[in-house]
């Protein structure tokens, strides 16, 4: 499934985002940030003394963290999510680069599953 | 006024956003706990269902993500996070919000016609139990 086909069945039956959209972007928030925590922010503490990178960008990168999870539970809790699918997605969070994968993973499952 | 001065406004509107995050919780868990289980839900009662996941996406979700956002301020700021009743309190918050994704997807499905209320018995005491623990960890800070 394209990009373009996913974004045209995007919205629920009442016009609201669909879950999977959410969680695409949730997953995408979460692994940019910790890609910018583990690529940036780090090395500038360690190598120039900037512990003011790690200081921001941990926290935002917490607050990501616990939105790509509930987005994560919100969407499984249908019950149509095989246990591996759940842990594969909730492990890719702790993964640095991972979570870029995690779109095709979904779009993937989402296949697999039927249109939901 | 400086950062520090700020801090009891910060931790007022962290603890308000916990009170109104758990009214809406255990409130719409009681309503989920009412509907009949494992069976479609009538008109009547996808109405309701409608209305409370409209109170929960208005209401109870953004102030879970108040709780959020104050709660890692108030953490970094205090430098609380390597405390262990911290630790353990995050424990306890990452299940309630957990809950309350499953829940607000749930209420979401049963909003627009799809979905039977599964399990609800049990929910309410861990929800219970994970507040009470999470009040007493914020405010004893035992260990």
């Amino acid at each position: 499934m394209t990009g373009q086909e996913l974004a045209q069945e995007a919205r629920e039956p009442n016009g609201e985002r669909s879950p999977i959209k959410w969680l695409v972007a949730a997953s995408l928030f979460e692994a940019v940030t910790l890609a910018l925590l583990v690529c940036v922010a780090v090395p500038l503490k360690h190598a120039a003394g900037f512990e003011i990178a790690t200081k921001i960008m941990g926290p935002v990168h917490g607050l990501a963290f616990l939105i790509y999870l509930w987005t994560v539970f919100n969407t499984v809790s249908d019950g149509s999510w095989k246990a591996s699918a759940i842990a594969r997605l909730v492990l890719s969070a702790f993964v640095p680069f991972a979570g870029f994968l995690t779109p095709r993973f979904i779009r993937h499952q989402r296949g697999a599953l039927g249109r939901r | 006024m400086t950062f520090y001065e700020f801090l009891p406004w910060l931790t007022g509107l962290h603890v308000a956003a916990v009170l109104v995050f758990a009214g809406g919780l255990v409130g719409e868990t009681i309503i989920l706990a009412a509907l009949p289980q494992n069976q479609s839900l009538s008109q009547e009662q996808q109405n309701l269902a409608a209305f409370v996941h409209r109170l929960d996406r208005r209401l109870t979700a953004p102030a879970l993500l108040l709780v959020w956002i104050l709660g890692i301020t108030l953490a970094v700021t205090m430098g609380w996070f390597s405390e262990t009743w911290l630790q353990v309190k995050l424990v306890f918050v990452l299940i309630l919000s957990a809950l309350h994704g499953m829940q607000s997807g749930l209420l979401r499905r049963l909003a627009n016609g799809s979905g039977q209320v599964r399990g609800q018995a049990l929910r309410l005491t861990i929800i219970l139990a994970a507040f009470v623990l999470v009040a007493i960890l914020a405010v004893v800070k035992p260990f």
